[in-house]
């Protein structure tokens, strides 16, 4: 695809738009707001999916886990007086932790058999925080009554409202866009790649297949706890229901509908998938409100059929190619 | 045996009853060219797998440089210098030609995901040396100006070559081919040919797994012979054609 304007001047425009976005809503903004955090949430979720089944082509079926793991450390932390800036590198490390655990046996499966493990592993962290009351407070979710999450501050401000929560996503989604783009064209994204098209060739060309696979998969569940965190903050409430399997599925279906292993395919995946049944929501009409998950469907349906590789699929870099001594 | 680089000794494996490689012994020199051959079902892609750590020998051991490597995973049988092709062609089929040649330098550059993502110096440095050792091994094989094309486009021949591209990328000193002529037109073959010329040149000894005979006796400084996966014959090419063990395998008299 070739696009009509040169990509660094596409880039600045569009974070220019990110930018002002708040503001051109007038004073009706708080939904339109709303759902730009919550796509952006859920896009540095993806692009943390994005790592697994895009790049190293490891079906992860239960990515809400470590959400999950995120949202319920962050609230655990926030509720006993824990600042937010010291709480988030927390929520990502005990989320690449548990991802690394869970690695050791899961990464040995392939194929359908992670998606399977994966997806149990999912559900047992709902069930754990769905059992666990005196840690999570089981169905009713944290904080308990009488309890708070306590608020981001920033140079000795508090972000109490949505706008403040956008442009910290923003920030937020901006570093998971720039680590996704920077780990793609380097030495170890590429041993990604070749995982994900041949693993065999690639241990027998040289990659330690093993290791490089749990950096991936490491990597990706910081991606999945650190949005946990933030999530856990902006809507000051976490409970079990949030991370269900249909959940976990949604996140896959993002990825596969925009573009598997591109960066703008996934933005644009979220955008659809989260973006598009709340556009419906609100324009439908209340008649037609029920059938938005239908229409919805049928996109979806057509997406694959006529577009199996996604909307924006995903493309290697063209490199230089001449030798000095050629030239 | 003065320059040897590999020794496999009394090499064996078993698929459950069938006894696919059966005792073999075989030393290869540097700098060596030896042809593998053998009817199907001989037990030789077997063989390679028992070399490159696909597998680990049920009996005996495989000694790389003086040093056993049977055990040892794939990729550090590649870190100490043996590289090989597939029977079947095995590359990055959405990658490009030449990602798949940087694929091969992974294995002689360090920088891990912290130098990536502060994109530092050294990284940078690095991954420039990546490019132009890839553009140098893509040269060499005469498939530069597909360095940008996906692999999966191009032609079953220029394919091969990329999958030797890549092997030579990981700066082996004995290369392993798994019929790298399989499928191709005469034409086709002597550049192969030709390309295998070139490598022995540069001192990397190889094993080749080949059934065109006049390839095999032609590029071939030795020829071992195997059987039911047994080694039933070696020696010169001109010697393993008189050999009436192999004609008799080979034509089942």
């Amino acid at each position: 695809m070739k696009l009509p304007i040169s990509k660094p001047y596409l880039m600045s425009g569009v974070l220019l738009l990110l930018l002002v976005w708040p503001f051109l809503w007038g004073g009706d903004n708080a939904y339109a707001l709303y759902i730009a955090c919550l796509i952006g949430i859920y896009t540095i979720l993806c692009l943390g999916l994005n790592i697994t089944i895009g790049y190293t082509g490891l079906l992860d079926l239960g990515f809400m886990a470590f959400y999950a793991i995120g949202a319920y450390t962050a609230a655990i932390l926030s509720i006993h007086g824990v600042s937010f800036w010291l709480t988030l590198p927390v929520c990502v490390l005990v989320g690449g932790g548990v991802r690394y655990l869970l690695g050791l046996p899961v990464l040995k499966l392939r194929g359908d058999y992670l998606a399977i493990v994966t997806l149990a592993f999912g559900e047992i962290v709902r069930l754990v925080a769905n059992n666990t009351v005196g840690l999570t407070n089981g169905p009713k979710g944290l904080p308990r009554v009488g309890e708070k999450i306590s608020e981001i501050r920033l140079f000795g401000w508090s972000l109490n409202d949505t706008i403040h929560f956008y442009y910290l996503i923003l920030a937020f989604v901006l570093l998971a866009v720039l680590v996704s783009h920077r780990l793609e064209h380097s030495r170890l994204g590429r041993a990604f790649v070749a995982i994900r098209e041949d693993e065999l060739a690639a241990e027998l060309s040289g990659i330690h297949v093993a290791r490089v696979k749990s950096v991936a998969f490491v990597i990706s569940g910081m991606f999945g706890a650190l949005a946990g965190a933030i999530y856990a903050h902006w809507i000051g409430f976490v409970s079990p229901e949030m991370f269900t399997f249909w959940e976990s599925v949604f996140l896959v279906a993002m990825i596969v509908v925009g573009g598997m292993g591109n960066i703008g395919g996934v933005v644009l995946g979220v955008i659809l998938l989260v973006g598009v049944p709340e556009i419906l929501r609100s324009t439908l009409g209340a008649k037609f409100v029920d059938y938005r998950m239908l229409v919805f469907g049928v996109v979806m349906v057509a997406v694959i059929i006529f577009r199996p590789q996604g909307l924006i699929p995903s493309k290697r870099r063209s490199l230089e190619l001449h030798t000095p001594e050629a030239e | 045996m003065p320059g040897e680089l590999l020794a496999i000794r009394d090499a064996t494996k078993y698929f459950g009853g069938l006894e696919a490689v059966s005792g073999v012994t075989l030393q290869v020199a540097d700098g060596e060219v030896l042809g593998l051959i053998g009817p199907n079902g001989a037990g030789k892609s077997t063989l390679f797998n028992l070399i490159t750590g696909v597998y680990a020998p049920d009996r005996g051991e495989v000694r790389f440089k003086n040093r056993k490597i049977s055990g040892c995973k794939p990729h550090q049988v590649v870190a100490a210098g043996i590289a090989r092709t597939f029977q079947n062609i095995r590359l990055f089929a959405n990658m490009t030609a030449l990602e798949n040649v940087m694929i091969g330098r992974h294995v002689r550059t360090r920088s891990e995901l912290a130098e990536a993502l502060l994109r530092t110096p050294g990284f940078k440095q690095e991954e420039k040396a990546i490019q132009d050792y890839a553009r140098s091994v893509l040269d060499l094989v005469g498939l530069l100006k597909a360095g940008n094309d996906l692999v999966k486009n191009l032609a079953y021949g220029d394919q091969r070559r990329i999958e030797i591209a890549r092997a030579l990328a990981t700066e082996p000193s004995l290369l392993l081919l798994d019929e790298p002529t399989a499928g191709m037109n005469p034409t086709e073959s002597a550049e192969v040919m030709g390309l295998m010329g070139v490598i022995k040149r540069k001192g990397i000894a190889i094993i080749v797994i080949e059934h065109q005979m006049d390839v095999v006796m032609n590029i071939s400084d030795r020829v071992a012979v195997l059987d039911y996966g047994k080694k039933i014959c070696e020696g010169s090419p001109f010697e393993v054609q008189k050999d009436p063990k192999v004609i008799e395998a080979y034509l089942g008299a």
